[in-house]
């Protein structure tokens, strides 16, 4: 099977793809056309749950779930917000929708808003993306003027309007509660479940966010039918993926990729290798809270959470990063456990005390002050804030340290014990030409 | 009415109910830091998780709505080694200062540690290290590195004195608390709350810090005169055990401080700052003899030259106070009732800078027990007949200037003030802090309290000078 079915990445990117008229001439806004002139609202919905789209933000959702408990005509506001707060390290998939296809995620969102009956739209972007924010930006006012948004759209009697919020540089407000916290002006902390933020969103009505590769999925999937897009990719999980490969790769960057894509074709073939021809150490698979995996049990998984799951790991956001043999993993843990520490939000015990706890025992390790039983330590740390925090970034953040800890446990206990790395100055990576 | 199932044993719930308040009404402990029973659920100390029956993974019990058929357990050993996790997680970067701490000895965290860890930290990192005596307000002093951040402060002063004026600062065990801008702390007329409210030592009375340790102090329970509204209030003076012998022995018949005592039918868990700050009002210098004239006399010549005040009198006039207890009016009523033409005196009014009323507790009558006054006396404005020839005034509150000249005067007062010595017969009176008895708030709810220290020698129970007047019996000395 080819596996080479494209959804998103279906044009070439040109200084001017992303404008209304190419998109218009490349037949964009056609499935909101259709959808707003030809389905109900139900029939829109059906077809989401028919394909079978999942959530693209890390956690695999059924989007068609999420949206069933939305009660249509319950007399009152729902919201709807994309999640454009692509904080995860190493995920720049939803940066390449902002910026090359800023109307494929305000049609989507606009088939969405009209399935679930909303009146006020959001896209929360992360305050970093300031290019994307801009494209965005201007395609929505050429959105607006075409009568594309906002009032009776396409002359119909359908309203909705789309505001653009730009985040302030929090990783935890990619995390669907503290976003909308955030968009109520408040602190960005994520919120307690129950209840859930389809029963109690936004301003406290229901709301549902999806991430911005989830939602550009809805034109493809009201243009050609659900059924469609479940032929695309497996069958637990239809449709193709955006991947955003980096790390020390020949050709970083965004790839779509059918779901069940052969894992090492993307690395060896599209990627062009590893640079300088290095080995392949690791591959950390969606966003640095995914467990690692090595290079060589990469190398007869296919890109399905079927495959990755069972592997240990997971697909996640999609954010890749592959890394060459030679790369210090105590190091790559010490900066990965940095940024947690730095981006907790300091709401919940666990997460405060415990990020800090992680960071200052690797910095110590690092400066060769490290105890045997430290490791030990770091491993029951992660697991005891596994389950117990508010949002999932006390579990990523074990995640991502267990994994680690698991795998290359012997660079770790080879730093403690003679005080410096096992690859001290050995990597050598330049771009093959 | 959904039944649930609470370490095996079946409960019935309401459907609003969440686990831990089933457990509360139920006597079961499940432990809690950032939970009160008064402010929204935060859910951020991870103390109270439970485990559902057959699952693998602990839940928080504050959060947790209930359901019926639910099984949860609070004491399993999945739970025990979270709580003790959680615990562990806490004290990483609390300074474990206990023995400087105000706190200490009733410190959630003190009792915690005992119940749920035990052992000592397993980190070897330093601590965090973060700002101490931060003044939060000019009454509120901040230890940031005793703070665990369960943001009892913050919702308080967001959700119930609705100031607004706390928030967090910083991420992670970086966070802080912090004053939110341009609502200063000190206009929260409610501001002291937060410190009951913080289950460890970062909030801190300033006027409190360092004066005591609370195991040398007990809790009387009394209620606060400052208004209307009564409220149930701990008045915390040294155990007679503790009394200091070679320091001033003032600190032994002193309030160290003010809190609330829990009453759902008048104020809830809260006061204001005024009662904490009764020991002003009631620690003014004490007027400490009987006098006639401004000539100290002793208690038998006193009632003796009121009596025949009283026996002479064909119109007398009486001001009664609003700061009696209920037993004092009744006494007041049964002796004089009668033969006095009975007026209500407001003895206090509001002071500058006072908050007059709000929706929350203070009320704009400044008196304890006017209403109880009121139904015994009546609420006529005070005015004197042309032929008053004996006006008696109990409390403060009187302006003398205004009273008929040439009237013989009898006045009770507990004060040091000027016109004690301008009445003809003067008697020194005990506060209410010093006698037990009732208030009856201005919804007529009726709150006792009791009597913390012993009257000062010279002053006497006014009930009993009312008493002593009326039966025309010599007190005995």
């Amino acid at each position: 099977m080819a596996k080479d079915t494209k959804i998103l990445m279906t044009f070439p990117v040109t200084a001017t793809s992303h404008r209304l008229e190419e998109v218009r001439a490349r037949g964009g806004y056609q499935a909101l056309e259709k959808a707003l002139k030809t389905m109900t609202r139900q029939e829109v919905q059906q077809q989401i749950s028919d394909s079978g789209l999942q959530g693209r933000g890390g956690a695999a959702f059924a989007t068609g779930r999420k949206w069933s408990v939305i009660q249509l005509g319950d007399g009152q506001p729902h919201y709807l917000c994309a999640n454009a707060d692509e904080g995860e390290p190493g995920t720049f998939k939803d940066r390449w929708i902002l910026e090359n296809a800023p109307h494929l995620l305000i049609e989507s969102m606009m088939i969405a808003a009209y399935a679930l009956e909303v009146r006020h739209a959001f896209v929360y972007i992360r305050g970093e993306f300031e290019g994307p924010y801009r494209r965005l930006a201007d395609a929505l006012e050429e959105a607006y003027a075409a009568g594309l948004c906002g009032n009776n759209i396409l002359g119909t009697d359908f309203s909705c309007d789309l505001v653009i919020y730009r985040g302030a540089g929090s990783y935890v407000c990619g995390e669907a509660s503290a976003l909308i916290t955030s968009i109520e002006g408040k602190r960005g902390y994520p919120r307690n479940r129950p209840p859930r933020l389809t029963v109690k969103g936004l301003y406290q009505l229901p709301t549902v966010i999806n991430n911005v590769e989830t939602l550009s999925n809805v034109a493809w999937i009201v243009a050609h039918g659900g059924a469609a897009f479940k032929a695309v990719g497996s069958a637990k999980a239809p449709g193709t993926r955006l991947i955003s490969i980096s790390g020390h790769i020949a050709r970083p960057g965004v790839y779509e990729i059918e779901v069940g894509y052969p894992w090492k074709r993307l690395i060896y073939d599209d990627c062009g290798g590893m640079q300088g021809g290095a080995k392949l150490k690791c591959v950390i698979p969606g966003g640095i809270s995914t467990k690692v995996l090595t290079g060589e049990e990469i190398e007869k998984l296919n890109l399905d959470p079927a495959e990755v799951e069972p592997a240990g790991s997971s697909m996640g956001s999609g954010g890749m990063v592959a890394i060459a043999e030679g790369t210090c993993m105590v190091r790559l843990l010490q900066v990965m456990l940095r940024f947690y520490h730095h981006e907790s939000c300091g709401q919940c015990t666990p997460c405060r005390e415990g990020m800090g706890w992680l960071h200052r025992l690797i910095d110590r390790i690092v400066a060769g002050q490290g105890r045997l039983q430290d490791l030990d330590l770091m491993a029951r740390i992660s697991r005891l804030q596994d389950g117990n925090t508010i949002c999932g970034m006390g579990d990523a953040a074990g995640y991502a340290t267990l994994g680690i800890l698991a795998k290359y446990r012997h660079e770790f206990e080879h730093w403690i014990s003679t005080g410096r790395s096992m690859h001290e100055g050995n990597l050598e990576c330049r771009r093959s030409s | 009415m959904p039944q649930i199932f609470i370490d095996g044993q079946p409960f019935q719930a309401r459907r609003e109910q969440t686990v831990l308040q089933v457990a509360d009404e139920h006597g079961i402990f499940i432990p809690r830091l950032c939970w009160h029973k008064g402010l929204s659920i935060a859910g951020n100390c991870r103390i109270c998780v439970v485990q559902v029956e057959g699952r693998s993974w602990v839940e928080i019990s504050c959060n947790m709505p209930v359901s019926e058929g639910l099984r949860v357990l609070t004491d399993s050993e999945l739970v025990r080694e979270h709580r003790k996790a959680t615990m562990q997680f806490i004290t990483l970067n609390h300074p474990v200062d206990c023995g400087v701490c105000d706190k200490a000895g009733e410190c959630t965290l003190q009792d915690y540690h005992v119940a749920y860890n035990g052992e000592r930290s397993i980190s070897v990192e330093p601590k965090v290290e973060a700002t101490k005596f931060y003044a939060l307000s000019k009454r509120i002093t901040l230890d940031n590195e005793r703070c665990i951040l369960c943001t009892r402060c913050v919702r308080f002063t967001r959700e119930v004195s609705q100031s607004h004026a706390l928030g967090v600062k910083h991420r992670g065990d970086h966070s802080l608390i912090r004053p939110s801008g341009d609502m200063p702390l000190d206009r929260d007329a409610y501001s002291d709350n937060i410190v009951d409210l913080c289950p460890v030592g970062a909030l801190l009375s300033t006027s409190f810090l360092y004066k005591d340790r609370v195991w040398t102090l007990k809790a009387t329970p009394s209620v606060c005169p400052g208004c209307e509204r009564g409220c149930s209030i701990d008045v915390w003076h040294r155990k007679p055990e503790w009394f200091v012998r070679s320091l001033d022995a003032r600190h032994n018949r002193t309030i160290a401080r003010v809190t609330p005592r829990d009453n759902p039918a008048v104020n809830g868990p809260w006061v204001c700052n005024k009662a904490r700050d009764l020991a002003q009002l009631l620690e003014r210098t004490r007027a400490d003899t009987p006098m006639r004239k401004g000539r100290a006399v002793s208690l038998d010549d006193a009632l003796a030259a009121a009596r025949a005040l009283i026996e002479q009198a064909k119109r007398p006039v009486a001001l009664v106070s609003s700061w009696g207890s209920n037993e004092e009016l009744q006494a007041f009523k049964d002796a004089f009732g009668a033969r006095f033409g009975c007026f209500v005196k407001a003895d206090h009014q509001p002071a500058d800078g006072e908050v007059l009323q709000d929706e929350l507790l203070i009320r704009a009558d400044k008196n304890p027990n006017g209403r109880r006054a009121r139904e015994l006396f009546g609420s006529a404005p005070i005015e004197y007949p042309a032929d008053t020839d004996l006006v008696l005034v109990w409390g403060e509150g009187c302006d003398f200037a205004r009273l008929p000249r040439g009237v013989p005067v009898i006045f009770l007062n507990a004060f040091l003030a000027p016109e004690n010595g301008h009445a003809d017969v003067f008697f020194a009176t005990s506060v209410h802090t010093e006698r037990a008895g009732h208030f009856t708030n201005f919804e007529g709810t009726v709150s006792a309290f009791s009597a913390c220290f012993s009257r000062p020698p010279g002053a006497v129970d006014a009930e009993q000078v009312f008493a002593a007047l009326a039966l025309q019996e010599v007190l005995a000395p």
